[in-house]
C-alpha cells in the first residue's frame, strides 16, 4: 500500500503545455508558500515543503493564460 | 464636425436624396427596389384613415418622441399629436398623427410628420448657429 | 425694480407656492388661445432664441437657453448623457492578476475610467460591431479599436526600517493610477494620435493598490460606444439645466424686517436699496439665478402677501460637466448635430416607408404585407 503512494507519478508537464509555475520540459512546478510566501521549486518525488521556513502548506500559482471579461 | 452628425443607430452611410413621391415611375423595377426598402425604422400602423395615422419608429424613445410631438403640435393643421412608449422593453416609439378635417384635402398625416422632421432639422441648424455664436462671443477660459 | 426679471409675461411664469407649483405646462401651440398665431415659424424663433455663455472652459460649461421649449431642451440634454459617443475600454484581456481586487472587479474599473486623446482621430474612429452569435469572430482593426496596456508588479524597497508603516517607505509600485495605462498605437494610429495619445483624462485615478510579490499584467481593447449601451461611454460627468427662478416683491419690505427676509434666500439674492421716501433700507431682488427657490420665505407669516415665488418655464440654465474625453461647448455641439441626424435619417426612412407603400399598393404584388398592416392609409 505504501509502495503503491511512493511510486504514484505526478502528470509530467510537458508536450508543449507550459503550466502555471512550471519551468518549461522540466518537471519542476512553482508553487507559493502559505506561511513565508516565498516561491518554492519543488520536482516530482520531492516532499510538499517549504524550503525556507519548512511549512507544508503551499498554494498553486494564478495561470498564466488570459483571461477575456468585458469591461462592464 | 461632420463626423458628429454620425448618428449611432444608423443604417447605410450613402445619403441619396429621395425625389418626390408624387412621380413613382410606374415602370420602375421592384426588385432593385427591395433592398432599400430593407432596415426601414418607421411603419405605419394599422388603422390609419384619411387625417389620421400612427407611425413606429424603431430605436427611439423619449428624447427623439418629446421634441418631434412639440414640433408637430406647432403645426396649425394638426388636431391632435402624442407619441407612447407602449413596452419599456421593446425599443419603439408609436407617434399619433391627427389633422383637422379641413386639411384632409391637402394634408396627410406623412406631411406633417416630413414638416416635422424638417423642423426640427431647421431648429437645430439656428441652435447650432445660436450657440456656436455666443461661445465664441464669450471666449473660453482654462478649468481652475 | 431694477431687476429685469421683474415684468415678465406671466404665461411664461411657474408659480411656486408653499404646497402647489401652478401653470406649469406651456400653452403656445396653435389653437389654444384664441386669434393668436402659436404655429412653428423657424424666423420667428430666430428672433426670439438666445444663448448667453456664463462659463466657458475645456470640462464645464454653464450657459443659459431662453425661449425654447422644454421637449427641445430636455432632448438635448438626453442626447447629451446617453447618445454622444466616446471611447472606453470594452474588453479586458487579464494575463495575470494577483491583486487583491477580482478580476471582473478590475474589468469594471478599467472601463469606467474616462480616456483623452486626439479629438479629431478619436471623431474619425469607426464603429467596432461585435459578431452576432454563430457569426465569425470580427477582428479588431487600427480603425476601430484602441489598445492599452497596463502593467504593475509590487515589490518590497530594500533598506525600509523595520517599524516602517508608509507604504511609500515600504513599497514599489504599491498604487496602480490610470497613469500607468501605456497606449499601444497600431497601423495609421502611430500618425493620428502622435501628438496627444489616447490616455486616462484623469491620471491620478486609483485603480488598485499592491503588495509585494502581487502582479497586474492585462492588455485593454477600448472601443466608440454611446451611453444606452453603458455608462462607461456618457461623454458626461454630468449634464443638467434648471429653470430660472423669479422672485417678486410685491410690496416694499422695509429696515428690520428686510434683513430678515434676505435671510430667507442664499447669498446675494437679496440686495438693499434705500427707500426712496424715507431712506430707509429696502430688500430688493439682487440675483435672483442665485436661488434655490427653497420656499423658506413662504414659510414666514410676516412676508405673506409680500412675495411670490416662480421660475421662468422656457429659460433654461444648462450644465455642462464634460468626463474629459471632449470639451464640454463642442458636447452640446454634438448633441444638437445628433439630432439633427436622427431627423435626416428618419425623413429618408419615411419617404422610403412611403415609397414602399405605394409600390405596394399599386402592384398589389405581395399580399402578405397586406395582412400585416403594413399599408395603412394607403388603401
Amino acid at each position: 500500500m505504501s509502495d503503491q503512494r511512493e511510486s504514484y507519478q505526478p502528470p509530467a508537464g510537458g508536450a508543449g503545455r507550459s503550466y502555471a509555475g512550471a519551468s518549461a520540459a522540466s518537471g519542476t512546478m512553482h508553487y507559493l508558500c502559505a506561511e513565508c510566501g516565498v516561491k518554492v521549486a519543488i520536482n516530482k518525488g520531492e516532499p510538499i515543503r517549504c524550503k525556507e521556513c519548512g511549512h507544508r502548506i503551499l498554494y498553486k500559482q494564478r495561470t498564466k493564460r488570459m483571461v477575456q471579461f468585458e469591461a462592464r | 464636425m461632420a463626423s458628429q452628425s454620425e448618428y449611432p443607430q444608423s443604417a447605410p452611410a450613402e445619403d441619396t436624396p429621395m425625389e418626390d413621391l408624387s412621380e413613382i415611375d410606374n415602370d420602375e423595377p421592384l426588385v432593385e427596389e427591395e433592398s432599400m426598402f430593407n432596415d426601414l425604422r418607421i411603419t405605419t400602423l394599422p388603422g390609419a384613415e384619411e387625417g389620421s395615422a400612427s407611425f413606429e419608429i424603431k430605436g427611439e424613445d423619449h428624447t427623439l418622441g418629446n421634441a418631434l410631438r412639440y414640433i408637430i403640435m406647432k403645426n396649425p393643421e394638426v388636431e391632435f399629436c402624442g407619441y407612447s412608449i407602449p413596452h419599456p422593453s421593446e425599443e419603439k416609439m408609436n407617434i399619433r398623427i391627427q389633422i383637422y378635417p379641413e386639411y384632409w384635402e391637402t394634408t396627410k398625416p406623412y406631411d406633417v410628420l416630413l414638416k416635422g422632421f424638417d423642423d426640427l432639422s431647421d431648429l437645430c441648424d439656428h441652435v447650432t448657429e445660436a450657440f456656436t455664436a455666443a461661445k465664441d462671443a464669450h471666449g473660453k477660459h482654462e478649468d481652475k | 425694480m431694477p431687476s429685469s426679471t421683474q415684468n415678465i409675461d406671466q404665461r411664461r411664469v411657474v408659480g411656486v407656492e408653499a404646497e402647489i407649483v401652478t401653470n406649469v405646462t406651456s400653452t403656445d401651440f396653435p389653437g389654444h388661445w384664441p386669434n393668436e398665431d402659436h404655429s412653428w415659424d423657424i424666423n420667428k424663433f430666430k428672433q426670439s432664441f438666445k444663448v448667453v455663455f456664463h462659463k466657458n472652459s475645456p470640462l464645464f460649461a454653464e450657459f443659459d437657453l431662453i425661449h425654447i421649449d422644454a421637449s427641445i431642451a430636455n432632448t438635448f440634454r438626453r442626447i447629451l448623457l446617453a447618445e454622444v459617443a466616446t471611447l472606453a475600454i470594452e474588453t479586458v484581456y487579464v494575463s495575470n492578476n494577483t491583486s487583491i481586487i477580482q478580476d471582473e472587479v478590475l474589468s469594471h474599473r478599467l472601463g469606467l475610467i474616462p480616456l483623452t486623446g486626439d479629438k479629431a482621430a478619436l471623431r474619425a474612429m469607426k464603429w467596432y460591431t461585435k459578431a452576432a452569435p454563430g457569426e465569425a469572430a470580427r477582428y479588431p482593426t487600427d480603425e476601430d479599436t484602441i489598445v492599452l496596456h497596463l502593467r504593475a508588479a509590487c515589490e518590497r524597497l530594500p533598506g525600509a526600517k523595520k517599524s516602517e508603516t508608509d507604504p511609500d517607505k515600504l513599497y514599489k509600485n504599491h498604487s496602480v493610477h490610470a497613469r500607468d495605462l501605456i497606449f499601444e498605437p497600431a497601423g495609421k494610429q502611430v500618425q493620428t494620435f502622435a501628438a496627444n495619445p489616447v490616455r486616462a483624462a484623469n491620471p491620478d485615478i486609483l485603480i488598485a493598490k499592491l503588495r509585494p510579490g502581487q502582479e497586474i499584467d492585462v492588455t485593454m481593447h477600448c472601443v466608440k460606444g454611446i451611453g444606452q449601451d453603458h455608462a462607461k461611454f456618457s461623454p458626461v460627468a454630468t449634464a443638467s439645466y434648471r429653470l430660472l427662478p423669479l422672485i417678486k416683491i410685491k410690496k416694499p419690505i422695509l429696515g428690520r424686517a428686510a434683513e430678515r427676509f434676505a435671510a430667507c434666500f442664499p447669498k446675494g439674492v437679496i440686495a438693499f436699496e434705500a427707500d426712496p421716501n424715507t431712506g430707509e433700507k429696502m430688500a430688493v431682488v439682487g440675483n435672483a439665478r442665485n436661488d434655490t427657490v427653497s420656499r423658506e420665505v413662504l414659510r414666514h407669516e410676516e412676508f405673506k402677501g409680500f412675495v411670490e415665488l416662480g421660475r421662468v418655464r422656457d429659460h433654461f440654465i444648462f450644465s455642462i460637466e464634460s468626463s474629459g474625453q471632449f470639451d464640454a461647448d463642442e458636447l452640446f455641439l454634438s448633441a444638437v448635430a445628433t439630432l439633427k441626424a436622427k431627423c435626416t435619417y428618419l425623413k429618408r426612412d419615411t419617404q422610403r416607408m412611403l415609397k414602399k407603400q405605394a409600390l405596394d399598393a399599386r402592384s398589389g404584388r405581395d399580399q402578405s404585407r397586406l395582412k400585416r398592416g403594413d399599408r395603412g392609409w394607403m388603401e
